[in-house]
């Protein structure tokens, strides 16, 4: 695995220990830091840990354990080179490995895009182990998709046959543009942050599942993960978890008045929703006020 | 107007191809699979040699395209650049040849799928090919 080195503006704001593990086949790398029960905290598309860097000193400080796994195919961790690596099961399994292999219970799950599916994923499949969840731009359920995922512009364009692997590929279009695209603060965002998911995404094969994840997101009812989501969502109805949502009010891929509704309509013992400045990516421009929220939070939390 | 042609198979004599993007699976939007069965005659012609293309830079380029057991053909493709053995790519030159191939596809392929909408995300992203051609 090429080694990965950050640039000094983002080294300067993540001076986490790195730790790997293997995990059903492939190096993760994630961070553990602190002590108390778990809060482990997941990243989607392009992000990586460093999307949680304002959440470990207040989680850490209110006397949790904080876990931040990257995402096979993401941040510091390996990168597998074929699409037919990457499935939503295939990476469940991949948490599922990494906590059970931590023996970690009690865990509250915080999900983002798609750390939503993944981490809703592993609490479905392993009850006894998770204490509470929070969820942020994320979805659980088969369809119908988000207005912006059905958008020929820019959206299908972007992941399409052949135009995946050039735009996203050949030019790192979402990491170095997408993400500042959804952020409300792009020049704070540039100054930064923007290094941080660009930088370790170097060469055009170290960017795959830029591309193969949109192409998971069940369009119609012909989709490969349509059973899978189906059962997320299943699963979610009878979920009687302590949870939080928290979303961006400027979200424009997963629209609170829609998502963040359905995920109470589902969860109705959720707190919030909580809106924060922020658009898809709201840890970037809310991170200190959402952690905070969720060490409230967690204070009520049997 | 691309600068974009199928032509046919020329001699590879003293020549390389150079591997420049693939597909794994390009029937994600079928309708790019069909474009390509058609535009190759790919039902007729199978696995039995690439498809070839005439770029804007004058490059030909092979489409070499993959069988997966239990997709339809093809499933991916690869676009390699034919270029004299031993000469290096010119990079900047194959990333344009690059977005005036995919330009061809997307037109080719049609309905939803324009060449203004492929024009408008390349700009959203910067892509240089697509930049220039504003120029």
């Amino acid at each position: 695995m090429p080694a990965i080195t950050l640039p000094d503006v983002i080294r300067q704001q993540w001076l986490f220990a790195p730790r790997f593990a293997r995990v059903n086949g492939w190096e993760m790398h994630y961070v553990d830091e602190g002590a108390g029960d778990p809060v482990v905290l997941l990243h989607g598309n392009p992000t990586w840990g460093f999307l949680y860097r304002d959440f470990v000193a207040p989680l850490t400080e209110a006397g949790h354990r904080v876990i931040i796994p990257d995402m096979i195919g993401f941040g510091l961790s390996e990168k597998p080179m074929r699409e037919h690596y990457h499935s939503l099961d295939g990476h469940i399994a991949n948490l599922t490995a990494l906590l059970r292999g931590l023996e970690l219970h009690r865990i509250t799950l915080v999900c983002h895009d798609w750390g939503g599916p993944t981490g809703l994923g592993f609490a479905f499949s392993n009850p006894g182990r998770v204490r509470a969840l929070v969820l942020m731009s994320t979805w659980g359920w088969p369809l119908p998709p988000a207005e912006f995922h059905i958008r020929m512009f820019p959206w299908r364009m972007m992941h399409a046959p052949l135009l995946g692997p050039y735009l996203l590929g050949r030019h790192n279009a979402l990491a170095r543009r997408g993400v500042y695209l959804s952020v409300v603060d792009r020049a704070r965002f540039a100054a930064r942050a923007m290094a941080a998911y660009e930088s370790v995404l170097p060469d055009p094969a170290s960017r795959l599942l830029t591309w193969v994840w949109p192409r998971w997101i069940p369009m119609n009812d012909a989709a490969r993960a349509l059973d899978r989501f189906a059962w997320l969502e299943r699963e979610l109805r009878a979920c009687t978890l302590p949870a939080l949502l928290v979303w961006g009010r400027e979200d424009d891929v997963f629209d609170p008045a829609i998502f963040a509704t359905r995920f109470k309509h589902l969860l109705p013992q959720a707190e919030g929703p909580h809106l924060v400045t922020g658009r898809h990516f709201l840890q970037e421009d809310s991170g200190p006020e959402i952690a905070a929220r969720i060490v409230d939070f967690l204070r009520r939390v049997p | 107007m691309t600068g974009v042609g199928v032509i046919a198979p020329p001699s590879l004599d003293g020549m390389r191809l150079g591997f420049v993007l693939a597909e794994d699976r390009l029937g994600h939007y079928g309708e790019f699979r069909d474009f390509f069965v058609r535009t190759f005659d790919l039902d007729r012609i199978g696995l039995s040699r690439p498809g070839f293309l005439r770029a804007p830079s004058g490059v030909t380029y092979a489409l070499v395209f993959i069988g997966r057991s239990g997709d339809a053909f093809p499933s991916g493709v690869e676009i390699h650049a034919v270029v004299p053995a031993l000469e290096p790519l010119e990079e900047a030159a194959v990333d344009r040849d690059l977005w005036a191939i995919l330009r061809w596809i997307v037109g080719g392929v049609g309905g939803a799928w324009t060449v203004e909408a492929l024009e408008a995300t390349g700009q959203l992203f910067r892509i240089p090919a697509a930049v220039e051609g504003l120029a």
